[in-house]
């Protein structure tokens, strides 16, 4: 007889008023169990309910959220229904939650030590010098070198991931028994990423800490959890051990989110594969599937009825009932063939030893300024993408600014087509600034919320003084067909369009004034994975029927890979390492390159991505950062 | 009123990409929003401020119709107490009829803060768009603020005064000059945070020029909070409009104000104090009005 689960979530329903009265269900009728010292993955894209339910079990819903059915039992008591001073000795004590964004959950006036004590006192823990014994030694348990010392600093003296590892310190003050990490790397890099997930591996193991991991990444799943529920349009559609269910997913929705992960082992020109449609509106869903819009093999009754979760064998359960008298994989998504692509033609732009430097207010600033870009050379060819990859800080969207002339280069040359752009005149300025156009990787901040779409596809048109306005309107028309859109969209605002249909305003927008190179920032990194492969498939699409040069910069190597000819590696504003996408990824010569390889996550169980790679010690921990200083061009 | 947090919207707020959930549910009209103006104007909180302000502008406006006593003509009867026959609100110390002096009172008060806090705003929302052309510029309108600001409100009156003699014009000076920075700094903030904007870099980007780049894609964004910091000036201006009257420094008497109505009847506070209670009410449901109306706005725009 097993014991009886810590946390009993049975038929969790959770509503929100919207602004005009109307009840919206973000999650609907969720049930699972944890158990003691147990991993949970609870994966799903963006409006799939996941931190909604994170949220709801410590009674901790935001605005007008509220728990309208189910129970969430904890060791057999109800917290659904608890009071406020039930909650609290819950929080904290008995749940330890980690939030995503490090850089905002610590009081930047508060020393780590006064962070970790605060807790401590509040959970009523020993007198003054026990509690900072203790602090002391929860910074030590997770990793933080020198924790005595550390304990007085303030969060800005700690790096990125140090700050996750103090929020998970926090998280773990009152020893709960479980912790709950809502897209606790999300805001990391990918290294940082791969210390944090070993961490709360660690953890687990011997502290007996129960973990659930709210993410939306698969890899982080297959990487840190034993066993996975798959969340979409608020419901659970997938519920099951790890390695089951990522090699034998049940659900068409699981089999559609897998295939659209990119795989760093896929060579380059491998076209991604998406689900087509957007995830879905949960004011609109209706009582049926949440995915039926959207499903290959929906049938009929997944359209009336809301489908219950049927045990299959390998202790997998899926919402789907076709899936259970189904052999086959539930979708086979078109075979990941290589996308023709045509042979790069001429250079159309170089860039020879670009500089940019930030110069800070204040003497202090002006004595150390900020070297973003630090001799920069790289050309590209017409019908070419050319990958950027690196992590935060290493100059990716600078280089993306100088390159659009967004922001003036300090120093070096940028030519197009052999002419000299890099400081145009007035006149020159707008030509330059026509063949070079960008697309930003946020696609909601880089829309002007006032003006409609067709408005702001036209706005590059005008201001190039491109055609008439009836010339004008027709080519609104014709680049929003060009991007996937329909042509209506035109009169509609940005707020009411999903983040992929963005996405393709945005590009529309760069296409309109005809360019030969489009630079794009991080074009899919803020966008849901099903999502990502039809923007990218577009970006390759208009490629070869436009033959544009393409700078993608992204800090996703699978995604490069797969889009790029060839890859540049960038690290402190400087290009480490260069060469042909396969090449790079297959083998790399720079030891940071390898470190970018090793921290990969593959959405397969107990595969490690880099196995080619020199797996072990991340080098970038060990190789010295003099070591990046020979620049190279790509 | 609806709470402004817990839409659906907040609930992915921590997941990477808010892709579906910030579609907001759906509107009837997909296209256009509802003017937020619009809007707060008929949640109760508006529709509250909008009924007070306009019952005190229509009350300044029609005082000819409303009243038939010339506010200014005495008469022999002085301190009629309220309910006397031809004079609903009494008489003052010289015989005046009250009714028709905060009637006119709200008119000539109307008509200060009417030219005052336009001219204010606009003169404030010129200063900063000069300081977004340079930070040469800036600093020189930034450190004109400073100097403006650290007059407090009644200094910089009584200053104003003893150069210009008190009257109407430098009642209106006074308060289009406190309003000036108040504005410059607010749409100066406004202009600094919108340049910053991701669409404005993609604006020049796709070629966008300078000016264009202002006036489509900076100004409109910038421009919610200044509607708001109107609202706000008007109870402000009636108010300093009020006590430069009070003080004796706004408009001349006889003509009367609300401000001034209100001074001469402090002398009598103790034996009659409806004097003051007249001109107080227009006050306050002036005032009351406009803030209610101030706050229906902010909280609207800012959703």
């Amino acid at each position: 007889m097993t014991p009886p689960p810590l946390l009993d979530v049975r038929g969790l329903t959770v509503e929100f008023t919207a602004p005009d009265g109307a009840a919206v269900r973000a999650v609907r009728d969720v049930s699972f169990t944890l158990r003691r010292g147990e991993t949970l993955a609870v994966v799903g894209e963006s409006g799939s309910g996941k931190s909604t339910t994170a949220l709801a079990l410590t009674g901790m819903l935001p605005g007008t959220g509220r728990i309208t059915a189910g129970r969430v039992l904890l060791d057999g008591r109800d917290l659904a229904g608890a009071g406020e001073p039930l909650l609290r000795t819950v929080r904290g004590a008995r749940i330890g939650m980690v939030f995503q964004d490090p850089m905002t959950a610590l009081n930047p006036f508060l020393t780590a030590g006064q962070h970790l004590t605060e807790v401590l006192r509040a959970h009523g823990h020993g007198g003054r010098a026990a509690r900072t014994a203790r602090a002391a030694e929860l910074l030590a348990l997770v990793g933080i070198p020198d924790p005595r010392r550390r304990l007085d600093d303030h969060p800005h003296q700690f790096s990125g991931g140090q700050r996750q590892r103090v929020l998970i310190a926090l998280a773990l003050a009152a020893e709960p028994d479980v912790l709950l990490a809502d897209e606790p790397t999300t805001a990391l890099d990918a290294t940082v990423q791969d210390q944090i997930l070993t961490l709360l591996d660690d953890l687990n193991r011997h502290t007996g800490t129960a973990l659930v991991v709210i993410t939306h990444n698969m890899g982080v799943v297959a990487r840190s959890c034993a066993r996975v529920l798959v969340m979409y349009g608020g419901s659970v559609v997938e519920d099951g051990p790890t390695a089951e269910v990522l090699t034998r997913p049940a659900h068409p929705y699981t089999a559609g989110l897998l295939a659209a992960v990119p795989r760093l082992s896929a060579p380059s020109g491998t076209r991604l594969t998406g689900i087509p449609g957007a995830p879905p509106d949960l004011a609109l869903l209706g009582e049926g599937c949440a995915f039926a819009a959207r499903c290959p093999a929906a049938e009929d009754s997944c359209r009336t009825a809301a489908p219950p979760l049927l045990a299959l064998p390998g202790g997998v359960r899926a919402a789907c009932p076709p899936a259970k008298d189904r052999t086959a994989p539930p979708w086979t998504p078109p075979p990941p063939g290589p996308a023709a692509r045509p042979a790069p033609g001429p250079v159309v732009l170089t860039a020879e030893d670009l500089r940019k430097v930030y110069r800070r207010r204040g003497r202090a600033g002006r004595k150390h300024p900020r070297t973003a870009l630090d001799g920069v050379s790289l050309t590209l060819a017409a019908g070419e993408t050319l990958g950027v990859v690196g992590e935060s800080g290493s100059g990716k969207s600078t280089l993306a600014r100088v390159l659009a002339h967004a922001h003036p280069a300090d120093g070096g040359i940028l030519r197009l087509r052999g002419e000299d752009i890099t400081r145009p005149a007035r006149r020159h300025r707008h030509t330059a600034r026509r063949e070079v156009q960008m697309v930003f990787q946020d696609p909601y901040a880089s829309l002007n919320p006032r003006l409609t779409v067709g408005e702001i596809v036209a706005e590059p048109l005008i201001a190039f003084g491109l055609g008439d306005r009836a010339a004008r309107d027709h080519r609104v028309t014709g680049l929003l067909r060009q991007v996937g859109l329909d042509p209506a969209t035109a009169h509609r605002l940005p707020r009411s369009l999903s983040g992929g249909q963005r996405q393709r305003v945005g590009i529309a927008r760069a296409l309109a004034p005809g360019p030969s190179v489009l630079i794009c920032d991080e074009p899919v990194s803020a966008l849901d994975v099903s999502v990502q492969a039809q923007i990218t498939g577009l970006l390759t699409d208009l490629q070869r029927e436009l033959g544009l040069a393409l700078v993608f910069i992204a800090h996703d190597l699978a995604v490069v890979r797969q889009v790029s000819h060839r890859i540049a590696v960038m690290r402190q504003g400087r290009i480490v390492e260069s060469g042909p996408a396969d090449e790079v990824c297959e083998r790399p010569r720079h030891p940071y390159t390898r470190a970018l390889l090793a921290a990969a996550l593959s959405p397969v169980p107990g595969v490690h991505p880099s196995s080619g790679a020199g797996t072990g010690a991340p080098p970038a921990a060990t190789a010295p950062a003099g070591s990046a200083s020979r620049a190279v061009s790509a | 009123m609806t709470a402004s947090a817990g839409t659906p919207v907040d609930t992915s707020a921590s997941t990477p990409g808010p892709a579906a959930a910030s579609a907001p549910a759906p509107r009837p009209a997909a296209g256009r929003r509802r003017s937020p103006y619009r809007a707060a104007l008929s949640t109760p909180r508006g529709a509250a401020g909008l009924a007070l302000t306009c019952l005190v502008v229509l009350a300044g406006v029609l005082a000819p119709l409303l009243t038939g006593h010339d506010p200014t003509g005495q008469s022999g009867q002085g301190l009629l107490a309220p309910g006397a026959p031809g004079h609903p609100l009494g008489t003052d110390d010289l015989g005046r009829d009250l009714l028709s002096r905060v009637l006119y009172g709200i008119r000539a008060d109307l008509g200060v803060i009417a030219v005052a806090v336009p001219l204010g705003a606009a003169l404030g929302c010129l200063c900063a768009l000069l300081a977004a052309v340079h930070p040469a510029a800036d600093t020189a309108v930034q450190r004109a603020f400073d100097l403006v600001l650290a007059f407090p409100g009644l200094i910089l009156a009584l200053a104003v005064t003893a150069v210009l003699g008190p009257g109407r014009l430098p009642v209106i000076l006074v308060v289009a000059l406190a309003e000036i920075p108040v504005f410059g700094r607010q749409l100066r903030a406004g202009i600094l945070v919108q340049r910053g904007r991701e669409y404005v870099t993609a604006a020049r980007v796709g070629g966008t020029s300078p000016a264009r780049l202002l006036t489509r894609h900076v100004l409109p964004n910038a421009a919610d909070p200044l509607v708001v910091q109107f609202a706000v000036s008007l109870t402000v201006a009636v108010f300093l409009e009020g006590a430069m009257s009070f003080l004796g420094v706004g408009v001349r008497p006889p003509e009367p104000t609300l401000g001034n109505v209100l001074g001469q009847a402090m002398p009598y506070l103790d034996r009659s104090p409806h004097l003051a209670a007249g001109p107080l009410t227009a006050v306050t449901l002036l005032v009351l009005g406009l803030s209610l109306l101030a706050d229906a706005l902010n909280r609207e725009t800012r959703r």
